[in-house]
């Protein structure tokens, strides 16, 4: 790294903003997703919008790459380093700028941890509605840049529906404040563009969020079943019947199994074959109706016992089992590889049988966990990536889920983004055209190609798109 | 600071190897680690703590200084195993780190506090010693002069408070007998430097014992629990205070000549001692005896919040209201209290139990205070910006009280609402319940915060 660039960046966010010793730079070498990893060259800290853009105009001078890098949960190497690049990150941009109650918004720095703005929000009776199970850690600008969804969301939408403004300091250090409120709704949605773009685009440094009211009740309804496919019928009968659950979650009997195995134990039957968890929220009354709708429906299918939650403790009880469904796993091994696999709801039963199939074949220890209400399906697979045969062996069954997926008419990812992980997959889903497309998109954003290069969209398809302009590529 | 590239120990013995593949990378801890809220430096996070011990057993990383300076600037407060989905040991896995350091050489400002450790806490006269002399000079006014020559550290003993006369300091009785009908019997630790500086607590915790009906013994030649060795990088004084530990309460029983239940005001020293097993190998004898001891041990709320016992306090209890004279009441749970015993609730049950109390929650109050032992004087200017956001959810509540349940907190509180000028009372849980439970005396309501520069 040039020296200068060093001290310039140590000018702008302090000593305690830049880390580039090798103990502070090795924690920075991955993700969640720890078998992809390269330590970065240094990592830089900045506490505000003006610190941000300060940083991202001395790297353009030096032509130096950047990742972004919220609270480093993503689970597809979307903050993993790239080839001589620096991480810029957003830990210490945790403040909560601004809570308007009347309009039901809230103005954040980027790197507020999604729960911790629930907390804030709290007393004036309001909360945000994403809630990605990483929901006490992640950021919420890692949220944008993912689109990140949660058990909530089916309801909600995912985060993109609640994003209402952004500041955005670009490759070159400009600001672009997209924050004021737009009376005139015409116009591009470069708000809308930006969510969903895992950091290709800019750095996303303040957000104005939306806010929903806190329902008044909140109930939890926990059906057994001794088939995974019936609770998959009971799924696409709730939703049918035009019923609005807020949550529609399921666990598979691999999950029950390894559940049970472990400490985290919920108390299951041994011959459960899934567990549906389906929760209500709004008034009293809006309660009690769709719980009385949603009874019949979950016994019809066949639940053959059926647990009602509505204090916090007992709730927190019927969550148990979903909730600790990733720390079971985690005991088994050293690592776990969270598959996020998208197909329509009612291809999921189908999928669940592929996937145990495909791991089985592959000898790996599996559980799926899934959002049924959007045909997310989240199989989790516990290796050792010390294990170099059976990483790939892991990496094999992923891409097997993958395109299995694809062919029952699914998506790449539902909620944790295609980053460094899913790069090669994007070929198999989307047409030529349509990646030069989204590098055209990108090159608009970052011509020069700096902001987490390599990820998402496959170098090569933005070098021929390149090479087939008439001026050679560069604008 | 500097390392010894001679050091005997492989750089693979540093660290707990095993426990630290229960990681799997998750990232849900960092939100609840102290140092990580602070520097946003992924370093000092769990998951980063974790990582580099990691990767130092994999020899991809040299155990330099700056390696030290993380495992050091940790706060042992386990908030991180509380959020852990993985169920990661990870004060375990910290305290092996810290002694290995301390062995080869790496750690040099912990190698100070092992004199004290070594002398001073294993041995009843020498402690009584030490604070009469700590006492002498600040009566005469010499501490200041004292501490303005010890620089940095000293810095943090200009706030330590006043030690209280030997009136306050006097030993507790072998038995204080239950005050009414008996319900049961128990042991009571009276700990090393708890009677020194908070005597008045641990016989307020008796008092209320007895109260509700127990009698309560103390082993009046045990010394010290270990804790703070373990804390700080010293496994084999902790092993041995250990094992003089448990021999000292085996004899103890109750009424029917069963193992008489440990009763511990102070979280921290309760916490060492409910995992006292994890100090010997699995064959060792003391292993067994660690186990059948640690299944004794219960945090003084803990032990009342039980149906027996609580039975007897809401007897023992006034009926005058005597909750109201404090004002509003918040409780800040101790880290070694929520985090390393789980225990949350029986504190804040207790408290709703005095007629007339008004408690609000303090918001985060499971995030460190920032006294975590000896760490207030290792690293003063660390300890002092953990503690900053603890004061400004305090301002939130709006309460009069603020009830802990560990000396370190207590301590930590006292002179940080001293130096931040708040008229706040710092009580612990003891006090509250003793002051609620007197039978004739007044409830007084406004005490100043002791201590303070
Ligand atoms: C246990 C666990 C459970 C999870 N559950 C869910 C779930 O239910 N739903 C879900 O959607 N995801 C889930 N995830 C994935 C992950 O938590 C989300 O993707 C989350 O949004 C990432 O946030 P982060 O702050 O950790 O971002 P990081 O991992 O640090 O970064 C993610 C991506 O965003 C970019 N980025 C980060 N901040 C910014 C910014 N300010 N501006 C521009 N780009 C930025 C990075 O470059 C990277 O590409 C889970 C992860 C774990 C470990
Ligand atoms: S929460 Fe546990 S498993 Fe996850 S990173 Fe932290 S220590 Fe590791
Ligand atoms: S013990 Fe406390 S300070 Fe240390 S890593 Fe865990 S949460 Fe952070």
């Amino acid at each position: 790294m040039d020296p200068k660039l060093i001290d310039g960046l140590r000018a702008i966010v302090g000593p305690a903003g830049l880390l580039a010793d090798d103990v502070r730079r090795k924690p920075y070498e991955s993700d969640a997703l720890a078998y992809l990893k390269r330590i970065p060259e240094l990592v830089v800290l900045p506490r505000d919008t003006r610190q941000c853009a300060a940083v991202m105009e001395l790297c353009a001078r030096h032509r130096v790459p950047v990742v972004a890098r919220g609270a480093g949960t993503g689970l597809s190497g979307g903050a993993t380093p790239v080839e001589g690049g620096i991480v810029l990150g957003l830990a210490r941009m945790r403040d909560v700028l601004a809570i308007d109650p009347e309009r039901r918004i809230a103005r954040v720095q980027a790197g507020v941890v999604n729960s911790d703005l629930s907390i804030a929000t709290a007393k004036h009776g309001l909360f945000y509605a994403p809630d990605p199970s990483s929901q006490k850690a992640c950021t919420l600008g890692g949220n944008v840049a993912e689109n990140s969804g949660g058990p909530h969301c089916f309801r909600h939408g995912s985060t993109t529906r609640h994003v209402e403004g952004l500041v955005i300091v670009t490759a070159r250090g400009d600001v672009l404040d997209l924050s004021r409120p737009r009376a005139d709704p015409l116009g591009l949605d470069l708000v809308g563009l930006f969510v969903g773009s895992e950091g290709l685009f800019g750095i996303a440094t303040e957000l104005t969020l939306r806010l929903l009211p806190i329902p008044p009740v909140t109930e939890t309804l926990l059906a057994i079943y001794t088939s995974l496919e019936a609770a998959c019928q009971a799924v696409t009968q709730v939703i049918a019947e035009g019923l609005e659950p807020s949550a529609l979650e399921i666990i598979d009997k691999l999950t029950i199994e390894a559940v049970e195995a472990s400490v985290l134990a919920a108390g299951y039957p041994q011959d459960a074959e899934a567990v549906l968890l389906v929760e209500v929220e709004g008034s009293e009354a809006e309660v009690a109706s769709q719980t009385r709708a949603l009874e019949p429906i979950l016994r019809a299918f066949g639940a053959f016992e059926l647990r009602r939650a509505r204090d916090e403790a007992e709730r927190a009880r019927l969550w148990a089992g979903r909730k600790g469904a990733f720390g079971a796993m985690g005991r088994i091994a050293p690592d776990l590889y969270v598959i996020d696999a998208v197909v329509p709801r009612t291809k999921l039963a189908a999928l669940v049988r592929a996937t145990t199939a495909i791991c089985r074949e592959r000898r790996l220890k599996l559980a799926n966990v899934f959002h049924a209400g959007d045909g997310n399906l989240h199989p989790n697979i516990s290796y050792d990536r010390r294990d170099q045969d059976e990483l790939a062996r892991v990496i094999d069954a992923g891409h097997a889920i993958l395109r299995t997926c694809i062919e029952h008419g699914g998506a790449l990812s539902g909620e944790h983004g295609i980053g460094l992980e899913k790069l090669e997959a994007m070929e198999w889903l989307f047409t030529q055209d349509d990646l030069a497309a989204m590098c055209r998109v990108k090159e608009a954003w970052d011509p020069e190609g700096r902001m987490n290069p390599g990820k998402l969209i496959p170098v090569h398809t933005c070098m021929e798109t390149r090479s087939a302009l008439p001026s050679g590529g560069r604008a | 600071m500097s390392t010894r590239d001679d050091a005997p120990m492989t750089p693979s013995a540093l660290v707990d190897y095993a426990k630290s593949l229960d990681c799997i990378h998750c990232g849900l801890c960092l939100n609840s680690c102290p140092t990580y809220r602070l520097t946003g430096a992924e370093s000092s996070s769990p998951r980063g703590r974790i990582h580099l011990m990691r990767a130092v057993a994999e020899q991809e990383l040299a155990p330099d200084a700056a390696f030290v300076d993380e495992m050091d600037f940790c706060l042992l407060c386990r908030n991180c195993e509380s959020v852990c989905p993985s169920g990661v040991h990870f004060g375990a896995m910290m305290e092996h780190t810290r002694d290995a350091l301390v062995k080869s050489g790496r750690s040099k400002p912990r190698g100070l506090v092992r004199f004290a450790f070594d002398h001073v806490l294993r041995k009843r006269w020498m402690l009584r010693l030490a604070t009469r002399a700590g006492r002498t000079l600040q009566l005469m006014g010499t501490w200041r002069i004292f501490f303005t020559h010890l620089g940095k550290h000293g810095r943090l003993l200009a706030d330590v408070p006043d030690i209280p006369p030997a009136r306050e300091r006097r030993r507790m009785p072998a038995l204080t007998k239950a005050a009414c009908d008996r319900r049961g019997a128990v042991a009571m630790l009276e700990g090393c430097v708890m009677p020194e500086l908070y005597g008045r607590v641990n016989r307020a915790a008796a008092s209320v014992l007895s109260r509700s009906g127990f009698d309560v013994q103390v082993p009046r030649d045990h010394v010290c629990c270990g804790s703070l060795h373990a804390h700080n990088g010293d496994l084999d004084g902790a092993r041995a205070l250990a094992r003089s530990t448990i021999a000292a309460f085996e004899p103890l029983v109750d009424e029917h000549g069963a193992p008489a239940p440990v009763v511990v005001d102070s979280a921290g020293c309760g916490a060492h001692m409910k995992e006292y097993a994890h100090l010997f190998a699995s064959d060792d004898p003391w292993h067994g005896r660690a186990k059948a001891f640690s299944a004794r041990v219960k945090d003084f709320s803990e032990f009342l919040a039980a149906p027996l016992a609580r039975d007897g306090l809401v007897r023992a209890l006034r009926t005058d209201a005597p909750g109201q004279a404090l004002g509003r009441v918040t409780y800040d749970d101790p880290c070694h209290l929520c985090h390393a015993q789980g225990v949350r609730k029986p504190p804040r049950e207790l408290l709703d139990l005095v007629p007339g109390l008004e408690r609000v929650e303090l918001p985060y109050s499971e995030q460190c205070c920032g006294s975590a032992g000896i760490y207030s004087m290792l690293r003063p200017a660390d300890s002092l910006a953990i503690f900053a956001p603890k004061v400004a959810a305090l301002d939130e509540t709006g309460a009069r009280v603020l009830v802990t349940a560990n000396p370190g907190c207590h301590l930590q509180w006292d002179t940080g609402l001293a130096r931040e000028r708040r008229d706040v009372r710092v009580m612990p849980l003891a006090e509250v319940l003793e002051l609620a439970t007197r039978p004739d005396g007044r409830v007084t309501a406004s005490r100043p915060a002791s201590g303070g520069a």
